[in-house]
């Protein structure tokens, strides 16, 4: 079926895409544009159901549904990458905050061992 | 003994006030200069190493063993003097003799960082699902095996001053081994490893990052993405 190779492909690319290529602007507009498209795929699914069933038809689903749960799995598989990344992408910039104040306020032995201060 | 005054242990350390200031007293009487990297303990660590002797520095959270040794690194690095480093675990499972074997090496022949191996010799004393585990890790890398290492997760590490500035761990949890192992391959790093003996005591044993741990630091090597490199 022709859909078992769309599917496919499509989660490759992007995990390919993704990994290789997260955090620049390009793949930023990227998500985005592809966000605004499934919108507005949503929104013709709505107001013309029966085109969604002949694309289902074409590429070998049977049923329009069926089709939109497909693409939501994988826009949901995106969307979770997506923000795991994005949060191990905090992360890092919280450590390095985090590595900034504690460098700063290092104490050496000298400043907290009052034996040694003293001699 | 020769002066080890230019060599600087960096030790992380997270909840282990019970035996971290014995584990610093101990290395004190060889290494003069030694960072402990207090990664947001809540069990009274930090005023444990304040009465050791070592400079302190303190995460104002818990951050990840990985962030922890970075930050020990970039610290000791900063130091005046500062030539050898030394990663030094803080449950007391490394020996200071190791670390001193590990130091003559680097000082005297062409390698830049030094990573010890429990698989040298006689590995019997490590407990057997460590045993396999690990050496499947090895079996399955081809980057290990191309850097002809045969222990990817010691904590024991020596290096040169090369070596930390160009340091940059970014996991921040317990992928950072493997990180490390990466930054060797591709950052040219000559590299040789060193058998070294750990002491697997009961207190160890049970600080010890469980097997199944494995599986995250799997995940999280992974999905690393480039752009970060």
């Amino acid at each position: 079926m022709l859909i078992q190779f769309l599917l496919i492909i499509a989660v490759v690319l992007l995990l390919v895409l993704f990994l290789r290529h997260h955090g620049t602007t390009k793949t930023a507009a990227g998500v985005k544009i592809g966000f605004v498209l499934f919108m507005v795929l949503g929104a013709v699914a709505v107001i013309r159901p029966q085109w969604v069933s002949m694309i289902a038809e074409v590429v070998g689903v049977g049923r329009g549904t069926d089709l939109m749960l497909y693409g939501l799995i994988v826009a949901f598989g995106f969307a979770t990458i997506n923000t795991y990344l994005r949060f191990k992408e905090l992360e890092l910039r919280y450590a390095r905050l985090a590595r900034a104040i504690a460098i700063r306020s290092a104490e050496t032995p000298a400043a907290t061992d009052p034996e040694k201060s003293a001699a | 003994m020769a002066d080890q005054s230019d060599v600087w242990l960096v030790v992380p350390v997270y909840n282990e006030a019970q035996v971290i200031a014995d584990v610093v007293r101990h290395a004190l009487e060889t290494f003069p200069n030694i960072v402990c990297v207090d990664d947001g303990s809540r069990d009274g660590s930090a005023d444990a190493i304040r009465t050791s002797g070592a400079h302190l520095v303190q995460h104002p959270v818990n951050l990840g063993q990985g962030a922890a040794l970075q930050t020990g690194v970039e610290y000791a690095r900063s130091q005046p003097g500062a030539e050898y480093f030394v990663t030094f675990d803080a449950d007391g499972q490394h020996q200071v003799h190791d670390v001193l074997k590990m130091l003559e090496r680097l000082r005297a022949e062409p390698y830049d960082i030094i990573v010890g191996t429990r698989f040298k010799g006689d590995d019997s004393h490590i407990p057997l699902i460590k045993r396999v585990v690990l050496k499947t890790v090895v079996a399955i890398s081809p980057r290990l095996r191309k850097l002809k290492l045969s222990d990817a997760h010691n904590g024991l590490r020596v290096f040169n001053k090369k070596v930390a500035d160009e340091m940059a761990i970014t996991l921040n949890g317990m992928g950072h081994a493997s990180e490390i192992v990466e930054m060797i391959a591709r950052k040219d790093w000559r590299v040789t490893e060193e058998q070294v003996e750990i002491l697997y005591t009961e207190y160890s044993m049970s600080k010890g990052q469980s097997l199944i741990n494995g599986v995250n630091i799997l995940f999280d090597s992974a999905l690393k993405t480039s752009s970060r490199r």
